[in-house]
């Protein structure tokens, strides 16, 4: 019977119990605060940009929001394969590349947009919330899911370390995916609940 | 480290994070590919990899994973790329200075897209300065070389 419970356990529980965390629904609403301060910063928000094809310049050091130069469209690739690719520019650099100020960006994979459903430029605190916790706008993802999505996929990484004179997304990577655990654990709440 | 250059192979000894466009010019003396800005913001240093357009000036010489193409190994006199072909054609060049990096994204544009509409174009070559302005004849140039292609 103890290893009917313990298969019944970990075959049954919601996967953000399975990583051991608890959380109450106000530590939740707190954690979900700090998300929403990540995912709508410049950083991350100006390659979230919806149903659009064109990736946003916006943040401190651009001035009032605006699309990329150079009419830049990614088109349905999402990796400009429609007209220019993305990584003509955004070359992928596996030796630690460049970081001179006012260049293209690079990292240790594909640059791109994120999915269409993934829509957050401009968007509020509860859209985002009710878009993230809804597996048909999320990729299909759990929250271990999606936490595990941001430690593997290293484009994401960039936010926090965005090289030239970028400011870099609040936080760390580590306290984000922690603040994303805790909000699964509390039940992923939203302010508008 | 090796790099093969228009079908040539060359052994350069430089510092990993060297830009291509660097390696080219002072150290192989490959001059066609010009130095613009130095940041991705002019397009004027475009080469291929693998046929794919990318600014050398970005690309860091450890992470060339392909071959390299410079406008000299597009196409040879007597033997030009429909590309270059076009550029004659209109006359397309005032300066130049700008104008081997327009040919190699033009090239490369049109490998992926054989049948570009003007928006097509636009957004593809918009990464592409030209101080002259030449950019209404890079767009017939352009579709001149599209139907080349396609009739080859």
């Amino acid at each position: 019977m103890k290893y009917f419970l313990i298969f019944f356990i970990s075959f049954t529980a919601p996967s953000h119990v399975k990583g051991e965390v608890n959380a109450s629904h106000g530590e939740g609403l707190a954690a979900w605060d700090r998300i929403y301060e990540v995912v709508s910063h410049p950083r991350c928000a100006n390659c979230h940009v919806g149903p659009s094809d064109r990736p946003m310049w916006s943040g401190p050091s651009y001035g009032d929001p605006r699309p990329h130069g150079m009419m830049i469209r990614a088109g349905e690739s999402r990796i400009g394969a429609e007209t220019i690719p993305c990584r003509t520019c955004h070359v992928t650099n596996e030796t630690g590349g460049q970081d001179t100020p006012h260049a293209a960006p690079q990292v240790a994979d594909a640059w791109r947009l994120a999915p269409v459903e993934a829509d957050w430029f401009g968007r509020s605190s509860d859209f985002i919330c009710a878009q993230l916790r809804d597996p048909d706008r999320n990729g299909g993802r759990t929250i271990v899911e999606l936490a595990a999505h941001l430690d593997h996929d290293v484009i994401l990484h960039w936010a926090w370390e965005p090289g030239g004179t970028r400011e870099s997304a609040p936080y760390d990577l580590e306290s984000h995916i922690a603040d994303l655990r805790l909000w699964g654990a509390a039940g992923q709440p939203c302010a508008f609940d | 480290m090796k790099l093969i250059v228009n079908g040539t192979e060359h052994t350069v000894n430089v510092a990993e994070d060297m830009p291509l466009l660097w390696v080219l010019r002072d150290t192989l003396g490959i001059t066609d590919v010009k130095y613009g800005c130095g940041i991705a913001q002019c397009g004027a240093c475009t080469v291929h990899v693998d046929g794919i357009a990318v600014r050398s000036c970005q690309l860091a010489v450890a992470d060339v994973d392909g071959d390299v193409t410079t406008i000299q190994g597009l196409g040879a006199p007597g033997a030009l790329h429909a590309v270059q072909a076009a550029w004659i054609e209109h006359q397309v060049a005032q300066c130049g200075y700008c104008q081997s990096g327009q040919i190699m994204q033009a090239a490369s544009f049109l490998d992926l897209v054989p049948d570009p509409t003007d928006e097509d174009i636009d957004a593809a070559m918009s990464g592409n300065l030209c101080r002259c302005g030449t950019y209404p004849r890079i767009r017939s140039a352009i579709k001149t070389a599209a139907s080349s292609l396609k009739s080859e």
